[in-house]
């Protein structure tokens, strides 16, 4: 009950000082700028002039008028927002932290400054009042982000529009080789960040692993991300992914770790608890390594490419 | 400022929304008529005058019930961030302030529009506000901020984000869409329930205890749980609970998506069950760690010789540490040697493992068990 009261007096404290201009306002607007529905706008208005069982009933300095799908109204002491609330400022602080750890040194000044400008516009509590531990008693660890000088450099470089050269060592690789590519955006997704980028050797979408990357350079060329792309097209099942024309790796997880990739893949388990999963394959060195980790645990049923590379690579292994 | 009735007019045609409940639209008017009663005045006030200016107080049955839903609804008030100071009068009586300068937002501004902004709402009558400048690179850093805490998938914490840009955005352009659109963090939102994520953080704030039905991968067992939270961590893709398991005593991290029927203790709701030890930090708690490192067992030195300079070997020797004299070693210290193998397993012989024996063993014997699976015939005895 508090919490529904709660939330639409937050509404209303944004919603009001908006609209308290005395101008007519189309409620379809009132209602995107507060990023909720007509019906909710609406309701939480009606909230305060219903008030029929009380004649002497009214909110000072308050007038609603709301005329087919427009509201007009005046206020005296709603007129502005509130100040930030602890949970509010606590939510901005925890994105503030984030940012800290992935930027250069010398982006950090206009972090600390932009907490303490934030930090000013709290609405001042007594201390049995504010929250404690840091941002609300929340953390988050987005994943290896490298170098942050490379990372602001390639953000710096999205968001001019402007190509890259990079020195990037894959996964496989034992040298680095030299791409040029026009970052289209920047992904974090399973403890890693990937910079997803047109590349122009290939003359294809492809995904850079930000810690693999040695050197970035921007350049003065500038690029245009095309309209019909999306990040969503990389993002396949949490992870991000790109091939031109991918494979399938079949892969039987035994029943000893099944259970962690059902929860990860979001299936469910074979009858014998064991999981048969096919993954997206563009790499066969990355299909060795993956099944691996898991040991005697997952076989690869297909391609058969993979089966043999497996085999020969343990048998390489265990005769040394 | 002098009250004025209403001309609150219902000829609206559009659909209307399903109404709340009769009490919260009383608690909701309430509030507000509390809040413009005490915005209208610069000096304490006794609950005796705010009465006046509060329909509903004055419709109250007794003194005592006056007096026991003014409290509440001052002290809900503040729990939802308004500073209502108390004020002694006299020796019997409080007067309640609420300071415009402590609740209103401060006129934002950016360099160079200040006048712009401040006579706009100077003829508003909020001339007592204070400035308070933004560099454009500090909203960016908040905006960004915002976009990111969005990201993570925690419905109380983007309420909350959301909420703070759009009191920001009353006067200064924020814009997070574009941050947004630029960069995504995933994460893994399944099987979590909105209200976890409430009742988790009610909690928190209460320092209250928690119940819960955990399903622990581990044993693959769901067992009912009790813990003192001390934080909600994000890492990688998923929420942890991090808390003190009451029964076993231990520190522990519990993904929020393993847990089920989570229920907040009811005893005392207003006194703390307990207190985080003084010297708990959850971002060091929350460290980025490798699961060899985890768990109750004696840490081991192992030496692991690096023999390839790919692009994996390097992530992976950037994990251990230096050993002296041999460039191409790296030390680390591990917890769990059978999950130490099989990750070195991954790395395909572009790292092994020198020392102690007893890990070189166990890592050709998870080689020789892999490769079984891959023997001819194999396969077909399990008609693969």
């Amino acid at each position: 009950m508090t919490a529904d009261a709660a939330m639409q007096l937050r509404r209303l404290l944004h919603i009001i000082p908006r609209l308290a201009d005395g101008e007519a306002h189309p409620i379809e607007q009132v209602a995107r700028m507060a990023r909720t529905d007509v019906d909710t706008v609406l309701r939480d208005l009606y909230s305060l002039a219903q008030r029929f069982g009380d004649p002497g009933g009214f909110v000072p300095g308050l007038e609603i008028t709301i005329e087919g799908a427009r509201v007009t109204l005046r206020s005296g002491h709603f007129a502005r927002p509130m100040r930030l609330t602890s949970a509010e400022l606590c939510a901005l602080e925890l994105g503030l932290a984030m940012l800290a750890r992935e930027c250069a040194p010398e982006e950090r000044g206009a972090i600390e400054r932009a907490r303490a400008r934030l930090g000013a516009a709290l609405a001042m509590l007594p201390p049995s009042e504010r929250a404690g531990g840091g941002a609300g008693g929340r953390h988050a660890e987005l994943g290896a982000e490298g170098d942050a000088a490379l990372l602001a450099a390639i953000r710096g470089a999205l968001r001019a529009r402007r190509k890259v050269r990079l020195d990037y060592r894959s996964a496989s690789a034992a040298e680095p080789a030299t791409r040029t590519i026009c970052p289209y955006g920047l992904v974090a997704a399973r403890g890693a960040w990937y910079v997803v980028a047109h590349c122009e050797e290939r003359d294809a979408i492809r995904i850079f692993r930000l810690d693999r990357i040695e050197r970035a350079v921007p350049l003065a060329e500038r690029f245009e991300i095309p309209p019909s792309f999306s990040l969503e097209s990389v993002v396949r099942n949490g992870a991000v992914f790109s091939a031109d024309e991918p494979g399938t790796l079949r892969v039987r997880y035994s029943a000893n770790v099944a259970r962690w990739i059902a929860e990860r893949e979001g299936v469910p388990l074979d009858a014998d608890g064991s999981l048969t999963v096919e993954h997206p394959l563009a790499d066969l060195r990355w299909a060795v390594r993956h099944v691996l980790q898991y040991g005697p645990d997952a076989e690869v049923l297909e391609p058969e490419s993979v089966r043999r590379e497996v085999r020969s690579k343990l048998l390489e292994l265990l005769e040394e | 400022m002098p009250a004025r009735k209403p001309t609150t007019t219902e000829r609206a045609s559009a659909a209307r929304a399903p109404s709340p409940s009769a009490s919260s639209i009383a608690k909701l008017q309430r509030w507000i008529d509390l809040l413009a009663a005490l915005l209208s005045r610069r000096f304490p006030a006794p609950l005796a005058e705010l009465v006046r200016d509060v329909p509903a107080y004055r419709a109250s049955p007794s003194d005592d019930a006056l007096a026991r839903m003014f409290e509440r609804d001052k002290e809900e008030l503040r729990a939802f961030g308004v500073p209502i100071e108390t004020v002694q009068l006299d020796e019997e009586t409080s007067g309640y302030l609420l300071r415009a300068r402590d609740f209103y937002l401060p006129i934002l501004t950016l360099p160079g529009v200040v006048k712009a902004a401040s006579r706009a709402r100077d003829r508003s009558g909020y001339r007592s506000l204070e400035h308070l400048t933004f560099e454009p690179d500090e909203l960016e850093a908040v905006a960004h901020a915002g976009a990111r805490v969005r990201a993570l998938g925690d419905p109380l914490l983007t309420a909350d984000a959301d909420s703070a840009l759009r009191k920001l955005a009353f006067d200064l352009p924020v814009d997070s869409a574009r941050h947004e659109s630029e960069e995504r963090v995933l994460a893994d939102g399944r099987g979590v329930d909105a209200r976890a994520f409430a009742l988790l953080g009610g909690a928190l704030l209460r320092r209250k205890r928690v119940c819960f039905d955990y399903h622990a991968m581990s044993t693959d067992a769901t067992t009912r749980r009790e813990v003192e939270p001390y934080g909600l961590v994000f890492l990688g893709a998923h929420w942890y609970l991090v808390g003190r398991d009451v029964a076993s005593g231990e520190r522990r991290n519990f993904r929020v998506s393993r847990m089920r029927a989570i229920e907040e203790n009811r005893a005392r709701p207003r006194t703390p069950d307990f207190e985080p030890p003084a010297a708990f930090d959850l971002a060091e708690h929350a460290r980025s760690r490798q699961a060899w490192e985890l768990g109750d067992d004696d840490a081991r030195e192992v030496i692991v010789e690096f023999r390839a300079s790919t692009g994996a070997a390097r992530a992976a020797a950037g994990l251990g540490e230096p050993v002296r004299g041999a460039p191409s070693r790296r030390r680390f210290r591990v917890r769990r040697p059978d999950t130490f193998a099989r990750w070195l397993l991954s790395l395909a012989g572009d790292a092994v493992p020198v020392e102690p024996p007893e890990m070189v063993q166990r890592w050709r014997a998870i080689a020789r068990a892999t490769l079984a699976v891959y023997e001819p015939g194999d396969r077909a005895r399990e008609g693969a």
